[in-house]
């Protein structure tokens, strides 16, 4: 009968503790955490690690954008036959949604695996597995970077379903049914991880490249307070302002090129130096269906077949994504924004207006993500591209800054000033499109936030913000369903907790509305 | 006390009969014939009764008056009462059967075309089901009583004399494809719980166990040959070249510069008529009159229509029989070698279907092999249109050979020192290799990176090994007690599954995953198991068993599980008040009661704590490094098999002195614990979805068959069958009550149609329910708001009907008038519905351009639909899929013996799949998929010309 105890054979395939009885172990299930957050699968592409979705539809950063950008003025997706793809763009999902689903789950795999990780290097199972020397030291960095990663899932789902499971390294693996976290409470963890974990993590710009570092974690500070008013009701702009200092502090600056931030050689081309935080993504080596390469692959037009200049094959993925025409008209209502490189509409042949989402040659396009390098060259790979995804940029701080002051958080308004035409300043290549401080209001900062920002996955929480989301005081193409737009109810702030989720674990509560 | 010997022979043949059990009624003492028929018994007592009973005949029972020598002959049981009837470790008669389950023999296997052993079945049973795709050797579909399970295997355990099979295809078309039927002797189908439990937890959805033929007295050889030819019989309804210009210029005027000058008809350019032929040899006989053997060959070739597709077969098979002292030691030896070698051809009828009708098949232009394709102004293939047809079947080569070879050991001894006992050991190995060789031509526009103009084309290699060894060892323990009489039987069996796969990957690409072989943790499975039959006078029967198991797939605290089954059986027939009956010659009441168990999940091992490595391409970057990466697997430490429940209360009849007979059942089964993937709570496992034992449905279903002679006599027989199935199928539970959306659809990424919902059969569809207007016409995109909130979301989506069959049923006819023999059966299903995906993602206006012009299904005409997001989950597109096939129809004409010298010779002719009648708009009615029509492989029309020569 022992026969039947049986062990895994693959070399791919091991026992938990045959896996951390080598040294590199360590790092390698570190890059399994990060790797979540632009690998569907541990094997290929097509695999997926979630269920109840579409492998690529399931991807960390795609269903951000889907969740943060399609479901606003930004972008339109072509094929609505797509399962959950027509509710998302036109703001009527059910908790049925599967785009829904994957995020909350792939958000919740985040956390399950950080907290493994925080399981597994204990130090009571360091030393019984042995493990001594600066190999030590270097697992406790990695563990403050686990942290900072859940504390980042955590904030995902505080912003998007103004809850979470909440599960820490000390659950068990399995089927409880933990409690959920709400709010301010959720908003408090979430902080409080991320100054306990602040000490223990490297330096800004200091750690490799593409590994979160103090600077990751004090971003993440200042998303949370910049929007803390929407999470808890109550405002924090003044902590926004202290730790965009600090950021401000840090090193970063802004690549002289605005579209080297998108190319496929951002992690070299000198964008480094302004992305805080890359989900990084290669055609040889990190291949899968959502992040840059979706994206990439979805701004190729047809019938323009530009997919070449965009460093992917002529006819990309068929004409996925156009812009909706209010987006479109932030560049092309003022003609000063003809030259600002931050502009990448393709406008000729095109109506600005979509009357049929099918019909590809309606709307305009964007090229704004690109899989060719800043020398012309390509990403090594067609299909998949090479192109990090900023998740976190420096310019972001810039203008949160700006918002924060403006907001009276304190600070300085002439530096507010200054930031905001630093980015101008990049985006015309001179004082041309900079700004007085009389035209730097919050009006202002919204639109400049989509002008600079557009596609990077913060347009929903910027329009919440500005309390223009809901209701109808700002009508966008397909908002609410219709051509027009129509007014879309409150709740819609948040997403539902998708069905399937709420049924596996009694103890999470539905949002209001839904 | 004296010794009586004598002949037993048959009364048709006068030929010696081996193998026939000669018992002293109510004692112990018995024996067998040898292979001359001849038999010698000692130690009777004068007044005894002594019975000769054999497979297949009439037992008879002789009064002993002191006789030495006792001549027999025994007449053909048409009831086949005494036939045996092969069950899980062991044999018993159709008499003494308490549980549900069907016999076929030779004589009644389906004829024609049947490359796959399966296909001698279809039809013949009732409550199996058996769907064969078009492909040549294609797998099948099969269903007993209509599977247990939702998300783990749904197909029967297939045991091959005594040695159960790998449910895995390997790389051959199906794991029957490499079996030759002609070596078939019979088949068991071991349909309810009380039969099935004997094989534990591999039980669940039922047994069909395969007896190979073997050597006998005399020598024989058989030759049988066929040819055949197949011709397609339908085509999707699409545009033809004449009609689609003037849908163009109508239409499309913009577009009208796409039109081509050709005349192409894509679906004929991409079918032909697919010849096939079958020829097997074989020889048997007793050599040295010690050594019993039967040895066979064969050849099967089979083109497709679908072109370039094929399927090759020679198998040899070897059987030795031996046996010792008298026939207490009893030897069997099987070995078959079997080789496939099959070509794949590319699915292109969606292809076939949109390619532009206006354009040519070649193009002398053409920089892809002289193929027409679409192209840029560079020349070079467009990205995002339907690729050449024809073009992607003739530069793809995709061939598996497959060498296989299984077989079993057995020994049967007769212990000299305790006569009642017997022990048996059996030991079996099943081991198949295949290397799969894929090609995609350099200059085929669907090579890596054509599309940049680069010519390389894909290569990728990949090879299969399995391995499946079997021990089992029992005891059989053989007594009666006056009237009671005992049979008990227990054992062991171990079983281990070993399997490797190497692939290549795509070798002309420079970004593919490199090769990787994974090797598969292996499976074992053991178990103790333990039956009992007992019988009082041959009137009241009951069969008990249980058995232990064990499987590798589950933790430590939940492998082993017992699997119990009783049954019970009253002839009532050979109750006083009936047994005079001429006209009620058999009646029979059986009742049982079963659990079996599932454990063949996709996903084995979720038990343990495991890491994956991450592939190469899978990578993560750290500064200027990839690191591979490490992940947790999800964990479920308590997953343990299924468990069904099932009972069976069945009636055997017979009339009219046997004319008349068949069967009545009726069954009710309850599977618990299924093994489902089912919602883990978010953030505690390493997916939001894992196998877990949650869920419960239930089936019940009605059998009954009826066998009737017509006619019986020397020049004339009429033979007639039918059978009904009807099955009933309901989820009772799911995990949280929580409906699971299944089976993806085409048209759309990750679009699916069905769900599994408590309240409802299992793959029940889940869709829009269409509006339409006063003139009957569908509203494209207007579906009732059922939850009249307003807003048009999936909670509107409703439960129309399945994919699967309520009633099924067989009808077989045969009769020989003289020399000539006549025959047919037909299959018809109701109750099935199908989602038609090819006009649900492609009979919309929207389709017509899309970067260049492309066909579409003429069904569009009818619903003028222009946008297929807005109608590909409509109701609209459910179609009634009930039908009637005559799935086979032969004449035959046996020579007689001496016009052709020696031997016998029998011409015959055929025609399979001869028509379907049906009110289903697709090609055919009959698909698997849950129902779900996405284009298939035809099913030809085959028209067959055959002889049989033995002598």
């Amino acid at each position: 009968e022992s026969d039947l105890d049986v062990t895994p054979q693959d070399d791919d395939e091991l026992l938990a503790d045959g896996f951390f009885e080598t040294e590199g172990a360590y790092k390698q299930a570190l890059a399994g955490v990060y790797a979540n957050l632009s690998l569907t699968s541990i094997n290929d592409p097509g695999g997926s690690n979630i269920a109840g979705l579409d492998a690529g539809t399931g991807q960390y950063i795609r269903g951000l954008f889907n969740l943060e950008n399609l479901s606003t003025d930004e972008v339109i997706w072509t094929y609505e036959n797509d399962p959950g793809l027509r509710g998302m763009q036109r703001n009527t999902w059910s908790s049925d949604n599967p785009l829904i689903l994957g995020v909350f789950a792939r958000a919740s795999y985040e956390i399950a695996l950080a907290n493994e990780f925080l399981r597994q290097t204990t130090s009571e199972k360091l030393s019984s597995r042995g493990v001594s020397g600066t190999l030590v030291g270097d697992i406790q960095v990695y563990r403050a970077e686990a942290r900072v990663l859940r504390a980042l899932a955590n904030y995902h789902l505080l912003d998007m379903f103004g809850k979470a499971p909440f599960v820490t390294e000390n659950d068990d693996v399995g089927f409880d049914q933990v409690p959920e976290i709400v709010g301010a409470d959720l908003f408090t963890y979430i902080e409080t991880e991320l100054t306990e974990a602040l000490p223990d993590l490297v330096a800004a710009r200091q750690n490799e490249y593409a590994r979160v570092d103090q600077g990751v974690a004090n971003m993440l500070l200042a998303k949370l307070y910049l929007n803390a008013e929407v999470y808890t009701g109550t405002a924090r702009y003044a902590d926004c302002i202290e730790v965009c200092e600090t950021l401000i502090g840090s090193g970063y600056s802004l690549t002289p090129n605005y579209l080297f931030n998108f190319m496929a050689d951002n992690n070299s081309n000198g964008a480094q130096n302004e992305i805080i935080f890359p989900i990084t993504n290669d055609g040889a080596n990190t291949q899968n269906f959502g992040g840059t390469t979706i994206i990439i692959q979805g701004e190729v037009g047809i019938p323009e077949n530009n997919g070449e200049s965009l460093g992917v094959n002529p006819g990309g993925f068929g004409g996925l994504f156009r812009v909706r025409p209010e987006f479109a008209r932030l560049f092309t209502e003022n003609p000063l924004y003809q030259s600002d490189a931050r502009n990448t509409l393709i406008t000729q042949d095109r109506p600005i207006e979509i009357d049929n989402i099918g019909n590809t040659a309606q709307g305009y396009l964007i090229t704004k993500f690109s899989n060719r390098t800043s020398t012309g060259g390509f990403g090594s790979d067609r299909t998949f591209t090479d192109t990090d995804y900023p998740l976190f940029r420096y310019a972001d701080v810039l203008l949160m800054y700006a918002e924060a002051v403006l907001r009276g958080g304190g600070g300085s308004e002439s530096l507010a000033l200054e930031y905001v035409n630093d980015l101008r300043e990049r985006a015309f290549g001179d004082t041309s499109g900079n700004i007085t401080q009389a035209q730097l209001t919050l009006d202002f900062i919204l639109d400049e936030r989509s002008r600079e920002l557009y596609w990077e996955s913060h347009r929903r929480q910027d329009l919440i913000r500005f309390g223009l989301y809901t209701g109808s005081s700002y009508l966008w193409s397909y908002k609410g369903g219709p051509q027009s737009g129509t007014a879309i109810p409150d709740f819609r702030k948040l997403f539902p907790v998708p069905n399937q989720s709420l049924s596996s674990n009694s103890n999470l509560t539905q949002n209001t509305g839904y | 006390q004296s010794t009586v010997s004598g002949t037993v022979v048959d009364a048709t043949g006068q030929m010696p009969i081996p193998g026939v059990n000669v018992l002293v009624e109510g004692t112990t003492n018995g024996t067998t014939t040898d292979f001359d028929g001849n038999y010698t018994l000692s130690g009777v007592n004068e007044g005894a009764t002594i019975s000769f009973s054999y497979l297949g005949f009439r037992t008879q029972t002789i009064p002993f008056t002191g006789q030495s020598n006792l001549d027999v002959t025994l007449t053909e049981d048409a009831a086949e009462l005494d036939a045996v009837v092969v069950v899980g470790y062991g044999t018993t008669t159709k008499k003494d059967l308490t549980g549900s389950v069907s016999l076929v023999g030779e004589k009644d296997f389906n004829k024609g075309n049947n490359v796959t052993a399966e296909n001698l079945l279809n039809g013949r049973v009732a409550g199996l089901t058996i769907n064969t795709g078009g492909s040549p050797g294609a797998s099948s579909e099969i269903r007993i009583r209509g599977g247990a399970s939702l998300n783990a295997s749904n197909s029967p355990l297939i045991v091959i004399d005594g040695l159960p099979i790998n449910n895995v295809a390997s790389g051959g078309r199906s794991v029957l494809s490499s079996i030759n039927p002609a070596d078939i002797e019979s088949f068991s189908v071991l349909k309810d719980a009380s039969a099935a439990a004997i094989y534990g937890n591999r039980g669940a959805n039922g047994v069909i166990i395969i007896t190979t033929k073997k050597g006998k007295q005399g020598l024989k050889v058989n030759f049988d040959s066929q040819a055949s030819v197949a011709r397609l019989t339908d085509k999707i309804d699409i545009f033809n070249a004449n009609d689609y210009r003037s849908l163009i210029n109508e239409r499309f005027p913009d577009q009208t510069g796409f039109l081509g000058n050709a005349n192409t008809d894509w679906q004929d350019a991409i079918y032909q008529d697919a010849f096939s032929s079958q020829h097997n040899l074989s020889v048997s006989g007793n050599i040295a009159d010690i050594l019993p053997t039967r040895l066979s060959v064969s050849r099967a070739d089979q083109e497709g229509l679908r072109k370039t597709s094929s399927f090759e077969r020679t198998t040899t098979s070897l059987s030795l029989n031996p046996r010792f002292f008298d026939g207490a030691l009893k030897i069997d030896f099987n070995a078959n070698l079997s080789w496939e070698r099959n070509r794949f051809a590319p699915g292109v009828e969606g292809s076939a279907f949109q390619f532009n009708p206006t354009q040519p098949i070649y193009d002398p232009n053409s920089r892809y092999g002289g193929y027409y394709e679409y192209t840029n102004e560079n020349g070079l293939a467009l990205g995002n249109v339907p690729r050449n047809p024809v073009a992607q079947l003739m530069q793809t080569q995709d061939i598996a050979s497959v060498r296989r070879y299984y077989g079993n050991f057995k020994v049967d001894y007769k212990l000299p020192f305790y006569e009642p006992l017997r022990a048996v050991v059996n030991l079996g190995i099943d081991n198949s290799e295949s290397d799969r060789f894929f090609e995609i031509d350099r200059n085929s526009a669907l090579g890596t990176n054509a599309l940049e103009g680069e010519e390389l084309g894909v290569r990728s290699d990949t090879d299969f090994k399995s391995s499946n060894r079997l021990l089992d060892a029992y005891l059989v323990h053989t007594k009666a007690f006056g009237d009671f009489n005992t049979e008990i039987t227990a054992g062991y069996s171990y079983q281990i599954f070993e399997n490797e796969n190497f692939t290549t990957g795509n070798v002309r690409d420079p970004n593919a995953a490199p090769p990787e072989l994974t090797l598969d943790p292996d499976v074992v499975l053991l178990a103790y198991f333990a039956r009992g039959n007992f019988n009082y006078k041959q009137k009241y029967f009951l069969s008990a068993s249980i058995r232990r198991d064990g499987t590798s797939r589950f933790g430590e605290d939940e492998r082993f599980g017992y699997f119990p089954a009783i049954s019970g059986a009253w002839q009532l027939s050979d109750e006083d008040f009936l047994k005079d009956s001429n006209t009620v010659s058999l009646l029979k009441l059986r009742a049982g009661y079963g659990i079996t168990g599932q454990q063949d999940i996709g996903s084995a091992y979720d038990y343990l704590a495991r890491y994956g490595l991450g592939n190469t391409i899978s990578q993560y970057q750290f500064g200027d490094q990839f690191y591979t990466i490490g992940q947790p697997f999800y964990r479920n430490a308590g997953i343990k098999w299924e468990e069904i429940t099932e009972y069976n209360l069945g009636l055997d009849y017979g009339f009219l002195n046997g004319k008349l007979s068949g069967s009545l059942d009726f069954f009710r089964k309850e599977s618990d614990d299924l093994l489902s993937q089912a919602p883990v709570p978010d953030g505690v496992n390493f997916s939001n979805q894992g196998f877990q034992n949650i869920g419960k449905f239930t089936t019940q279903g009605i059998e009954f068959v009826v066998d009737y002679n017509l006619a019986s006599n020397e020049d004339f027989n009429w033979n007639v069958n039918y059978n009904v199935t009807y099955i009933d199928r309901e989820i009772d539970r799911l995990a949280f009550g929580q409906d699971i959306l299944v089976q993806g659809i085409a048209g759309g990424t990750g679009n699916t149609i069905q769900v599994q919902r408590q309240g409802f059969a299992p793959n029940s569809f889940f869709v829009y329910r269409q509006l339409y207007d006063t003139a009957g016409q569908p509203i494209e995109g207007a579906y009732v708001d059922v939850n009249g909130d307003g807003i048009l979301n999936d909670d509107d989506k409703y439960i129309a009907g399945n994919g699967r069959a309520d009633v099924t049923m067989g009808f077989q006819s045969s009769m020989n008038y003289k020399n000539w023999d006549f025959s047919f059966n037909m299959r018809a299903s109701f109750g099935n519905d199908i989602y038609n995906n090819v006009n649900s993602g492609n009979a919309q206006y929207g389709n017509v351009f899309r970067t260049v012009l492309n066909n579409v299904p003429t069904q569009v005409l009818e619903s003028d639909f222009v946008n297929t997001p807005d109608v590909i989950l409509s109701d609209y597109y459910l179609e009634d899929a009930d039908f009637l096939r005559m799935d086979n129809i032969t004449l035959g004409y046996t020579f007689d013996e001496d016009k052709i010298g020696k031997g016998s010779l029998r011409l015959w002719t055929g025609v399979q799949n001869v028509f379907v009648i049906t009110d289903y708009s697709g090609l055919d009615p009959e698909i698997t998929n849950n129902g779900v029509d996405n284009t298939i492989f035809p099913r030809g029309r085959t028209f067959l010309f055959g002889l049989n020569y033995g002598f």
